[in-house]
Parts: C-alpha cells; sequence; structure tokens
C-alpha cells in the first residue's frame, strides 16, 4: 500500500488523539496535527509522533467546529495531496463536512478501513451494519473520521520532538457565539469492557419494571445495557448504556437481549458477543434469528422465573 | 418565518434481504421515510406554530423511483408541512452525501428560506453529515446534535447535545440545524391531516433548476454484507414453568 504525502490530525478530545495519530502514521509520510490550547498540549501531540504542530490559542465565545477556515487554510496551502482525520465525535463529523465542502475533498464518516493506491478507498458501515460499503474517492484531498478501535492508540514518548508553530484563527465570514456551556455527569459505565450484558428493551412497558432485570443481572453477575429506544426516546437509562451502530459495540462473552426485537441497527452491536440469548413475546421477532438460546414468551413472567431458578 | 424541513425516503430496513453474492436486494423493499427525519419534520411545524406567518416546505432528494412514491409523498405531507418539494431523478440512484448536499442546496436557495431543519442521519447511509455540508455550501452557520431551538427575531437559541457537555449557541439566521431525536416526539397523524395531506401542493424541482451538474468527490463502488456468525438457534416456544425451567438449564450450561 502506498503512503499518503501528509496527513493532517486533530481531535476535539484529548483521548482520541493516541489512536488518530496511529492511523496517520500507518497512513501517511507525514503527520501533522492542529491543537487548540496551549503548548503542553502541542507537546503532546509531538509526544504521539506528529512531526509539525499547529497551535491555536483558544478563541472566547467560539465553537471549535469554527476553526475550521483556519484549518483549512493551511491543509490547502500543503499544495500536497492530503488527508484530514478526525474523531467520530460530535464536533469532529461537524468539522469534517465543513471542510470538506472548503476544500472540495470527499468527506467520509466512521470509516472502518483506509486503502491507499492511486486513489483512497474507504470502507464503512450502511444500512444499519447490515452491510459495509466501498467508497471510492477521486478528490485530491479527502477528510475522514476514523471508526474508533480502527488502530491501536500511539504510546506517548516525551522523547520525540515536533516542529512547533503557532496557528492564526481565521474566522468564519458568519459567526455564531456560544453563550453557555454546561458540562454533563460523567458516565462510569464501559459496556465494551463488559463480560455479560443484560439488554432490555421496549417490551418493558414502564421504567419501574426494570427491576425485573436488575434482579436478574445481579444474579448472572451482567452489566445492564439498552437498546436505543430505552436510552433516548424513554430516557430509562444513559446514553452509555445503549448497543447498537449508534452506540457501543459490544465483545462480551454473554449478551441477554429481554424485550429486544432485534433490528439490525441494534444487533449489529451485539453480534461480536460470543452467545446470544433472548427473551421476547413475538415468535417472528428478527432477534431469534441471530440467538444461540431463546424463548418465545411473556417477559414478566420469565424472568422473575429464571430469576429465582438461576439464583 | 420560512422554514424547509428535509427528509429522506429510504428503504424499509426489515424488508430488506441478502443476496447469495451478499449484495443488498433493495427493489422489492417497501419505502418509508426515513426514521431521525421525522424529528425535523415535527420540529419545523412546531417552530412554525410559534413564528406567526410561517411556512414550512418538506423537501425530498432522491432516486425518482423513491421520490415518485404517491404513499410517502402523502405520509410526508400528513405530518404537517404545507407543501412538498422534490428533487427526483434516475440519476441520483446511490449518490453520496455529497451530492445529495449540492442538490439541495441548488432546491433551497429556489425556495428560500430562513431556517433549513436537518435530521441526525439517514437510515440507509447514517453519514451524518448532509444538514452540515448543505450549511457550509450554502454559506451559513450549521450546526449539528441540536436538541432544542428558540428563535429570538434574526437569531436562534439552540441547545447542542454533545458528548461530554451541553453547548448553548447564538445563531444568526438563515441557518441550517441538524436536530437530535430528544427534540420532540413526532405525532402520529391525525385522519384530518392524512385526508389534507392529498390537497397539498406539490412542486417538483428539476436536476438543471437545482443549477446541478454531477462531479462527485467520491461514488460507492459496494454494498456487501458480511458472514454471518453461525448461531445455535435453539428456541423454546412458550413460557410455562417447564420451559422457562429448560431455558435456565441452557443458560446454566453456558455460565458455567
Ligand atoms: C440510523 C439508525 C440508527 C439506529 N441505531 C440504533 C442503535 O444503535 N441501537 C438500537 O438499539 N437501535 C438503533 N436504531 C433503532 C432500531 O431500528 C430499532 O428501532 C430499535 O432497536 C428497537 O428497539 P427495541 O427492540 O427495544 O424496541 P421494539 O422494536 O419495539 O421491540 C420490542 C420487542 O419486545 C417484545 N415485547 C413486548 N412486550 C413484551 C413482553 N411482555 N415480554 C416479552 N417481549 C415483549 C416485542 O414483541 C418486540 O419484539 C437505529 C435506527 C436507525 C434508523
Amino acid at each position: 500500500m502506498s503512503k499518503m504525502p501528509i496527513i493532517f490530525v486533530f481531535s476535539d478530545k484529548k483521548d482520541r488523539l493516541p489512536e488518530i495519530i496511529a492511523g496517520a502514521l500507518a497512513l501517511g509520510e507525514d503527520v501533522c496535527a492542529f491543537v487548540v490550547g496551549t503548548d503542553e498540549d502541542a507537546q503532546y501531540a509531538a509526544s504521539l509522533g506528529a512531526g509539525v504542530v499547529y497551535t491555536f490559542a483558544p478563541q472566547q465565545d467560539v465553537m471549535l467546529e469554527d476553526y475550521a477556515p483556519s484549518f483549512s487554510a493551511l491543509v490547502a496551502g500543503c499544495g500536497k495531496k492530503a488527508m484530514v482525520l478526525l474523531p467520530p465525535s460530535k464536533r469532529g463529523r461537524a468539522l469534517a463536512a465543513r471542510m470538506g465542502v472548503q476544500l472540495g475533498a470527499a468527506v467520509a464518516n466512521e470509516v472502518t478501513k483506509v486503502e491507499i493506491a492511486d486513489s483512497v478507498t474507504v470502507g464503512r458501515m450502511v444500512f444499519g451494519g447490515l452491510a459495509s460499503g466501498s467508497e471510492k474517492i477521486t478528490s485530491p484531498v479527502c477528510v475522514l473520521t476514523l471508526s474508533s478501535g480502527s488502530f491501536e492508540p500511539a504510546a506517548p514518548d516525551a522523547s520525540r520532538k515536533a516542529e512547533l508553530k503557532q496557528g492564526a484563527f481565521v474566522p468564519p465570514a458568519i459567526m455564531p457565539k456560544v453563550v453557555g456551556q454546561t458540562p454533563k455527569q460523567g458516565s462510569s459505565v464501559d459496556l465494551c469492557k463488559a463480560k455479560k450484558v443484560l439488554c432490555v428493551g421496549r417490551g418493558f412497558a414502564k421504567k419501574e419494571d426494570l427491576a425485573l432485570a436488575e434482579n436478574l443481572a445481579t444474579v448472572i453477575g451482567a452489566e445492564l445495557g439498552c437498546s436505543r429506544p430505552v436510552a433516548e426516546g424513554e430516557g430509562w437509562m444513559e446514553r452509555e448504556r445503549y448497543i447498537g451502530v449508534s452506540g457501543v459495540m459490544l465483545k462480551a462473552d454473554v449478551y441477554f437481549a429481554v424485550g429486544v426485537s432485534g433490528q439490525i441497527q441494534h444487533m449489529v452491536g451485539a453480534n461480536g458477543s460470543k452467545v446470544i440469548i433472548a427473551v421476547s413475546k413475538d415468535k417472528n421477532a428478527p432477534i431469534f434469528n441471530f440467538v444461540d438460546y431463546g424463548i418465545v414468551g411473556d417477559l414478566y413472567k420469565v424472568l422473575p422465573g429464571l430469576t429465582s431458578l438461576l439464583k | 418565518m420560512k422554514i424547509i424541513s428535509c427528509c429522506k425516503i429510504v428503504p424499509e430496513e426489515q424488508d430488506i434481504s441478502v443476496n447469495n453474492d451478499k449484495t443488498l436486494k433493495l427493489d422489492t423493499a417497501g419505502l418509508k421515510i426515513s426514521l431521525y427525519d421525522l424529528n425535523a419534520l415535527e420540529a419545523g411545524v412546531e417552530l412554525a406554530a410559534t413564528q406567526e406567518g410561517s411556512t414550512v416546505t418538506a423537501l425530498t432528494v432522491g432516486a425518482k423511483v423513491s421520490t415518485s412514491n404517491t404513499k410517502v409523498r402523502k405520509d410526508i405531507l400528513s405530518r404537517g408541512a404545507d407543501s412538498l418539494a422534490v428533487v427526483g431523478d434516475e440519476a441520483l440512484a446511490g449518490i453520496l452525501p455529497g451530492e445529495t448536499a449540492k442538490i439541495m442546496a441548488g432546491a433551497a436557495k429556489k425556495l428560500g428560506f430562513d431556517l433549513i431543519l436537518c435530521g441526525e442521519g439517514s437510515a440507509d447511509l447514517y453519514a451524518q453529515q448532509t444538514g452540515l455540508l448543505l450549511g457550509e455550501l450554502l454559506g451559513v452557520p450549521t450546526i449539528n446534535s441540536v436538541g432544542k431551538i428558540t428563535i429570538n427575531g434574526s437569531t436562534a437559541r439552540v441547545e447542542r447535545d454533545l458528548e461530554d457537555e451541553v453547548e448553548i449557541v447564538e445563531v444568526p439566521l438563515p441557518a441550517v440545524l441538524s436536530v437530535t431525536t430528544d427534540i420532540n416526539v413526532p405525532k402520529i397523524p391525525s385522519m384530518k391531516a392524512i385526508l389534507a395531506a392529498s390537497k397539498k401542493p406539490v412542486e417538483e424541482i428539476s436536476l438543471a433548476d437545482a443549477g446541478y451538474s454531477s462531479a462527485p468527490a467520491s461514488t460507492v463502488l459496494s454494498i456487501l454484507a458480511p458472514d454471518q456468525a453461525d448461531r445455535k438457534r435453539e428456541i423454546i416456544e412458550g413460557d410455562s414453568e417447564e420451559q422457562i425451567a429448560a431455558f435456565a438449564a441452557n443458560i446454566r450450561k453456558i455460565l458455567n
């Protein structure tokens, strides 16, 4: 595989930078990082392997995404075939799209595979994870957000030094103003690491009934997860707990679904599990195509029975 | 205020099957409004109700086989928009968001707008780009992950629901906003709304009128399903005491 002459990287989240720089080092000859922050942040990017680091002073009341013209100016100025790598965060996606238009570049989100030859080919999941799509990029510059887990994160090495440069802020023509920011309560769960996951779906009639699932989870030593509507529409559980193409991708030994229909967007997050178990009252629910062990029955009967039998 | 709510027409996921050569069989699948665009349609209608003299136009772009479906067109209009604008052409089958956004930008300029609303991402590609690309192409502010919108004269105050924080931003209009599924609960159309839908105007916009000429920066090479893991599929049908006990025995086998 040939390499991209230069790759530009940026991450709005510090903990995603090691993976993105690792990707850039694997795919490109030169790696140039953009940092909005302090000299210390620039040193961190250097320690991960960036050869050149542009540091931008944080601007008051400006969305991070409004650095897009500043970053694009430097990418356009390099005069080479180039790639921009970003994390698949909300801000990463927004930066990717805006830089894509500014640079006349193709944009692809959450890519799981990148191949560089005469042109760049990327792979990403489509149709809710039912299939993998392959896209051929013909523009000289492309902007990608990298699906998490695509590259082994780079380890920091303080002896690595980069050429440090000062970035100049280029404001967009029309700029929204940030008037408030409230941090969210951090979540302590990391379902990706859980060995057993008990997943609740919309088959539960009300929030109080989740106690049935909690009891079983305690007995079998499982972490609780859910389908997207349980977290998002109903708000019964934290976002960090929903499983699927737009949520957590499990690598569990056991995934146990209760009252989940098993739509592909959900199952793609569960299919990485070694054993799949399900309870649903609908015999024709798609979930039964994906299970090792299943029971067609009412969860309000099955869960209490199972909990006492497995105690 | 002139509002455009964008929605994509997509194949019904449950109808999609996998062919022997791993390609997807899409032509026999039913069609529907992409799930998360229902929130964009609803947000347009709700905002219009707070701003006197507002209109909502739904805009859909895609291959003619999808966009000409009268049932889905009616479904879109029964969700409260005043009119529907359609750009449908055979040439648009399988295009990527970069091209869709160019066509939408041309159509939006023709229609005129103060605010364009998009859903979080489409059910087929889920690239979560189109609204952002559209705004940038139009040269107006464009913001994703919007969970709340309040209009104050010529600005929109929006709440962005990000991974670690909620950000409040004042956005000068016109603008393009992509909304989350938390912004509202899309209403199920009433019988009256369904009947009214067939009387609402539909405007067809040609690719030429949208000022579009094809020059994609990327194209789809293939869409292939992966191999499925083999599963045991030992399914017990029924929830009598014995059946639950048999199920428990199965589970005990793997837990130990
Ligand atoms: C672009 C896109 C991305 C998406 N991403 C995700 C994602 O990442 N994760 C995700 O989960 N979803 C995702 N979805 C949504 C997904 O398509 C489904 O809508 C969702 O997974 C359904 O959740 P559910 O199975 O809990 O609910 P339902 O589909 O309503 O299923 C409930 C099930 O419970 C059964 N049931 C009801 N009562 C009982 C009872 N008393 N006892 C036993 N069983 C009962 C029903 O028969 C049914 O099978 C996405 C959709 C789109 C369009």
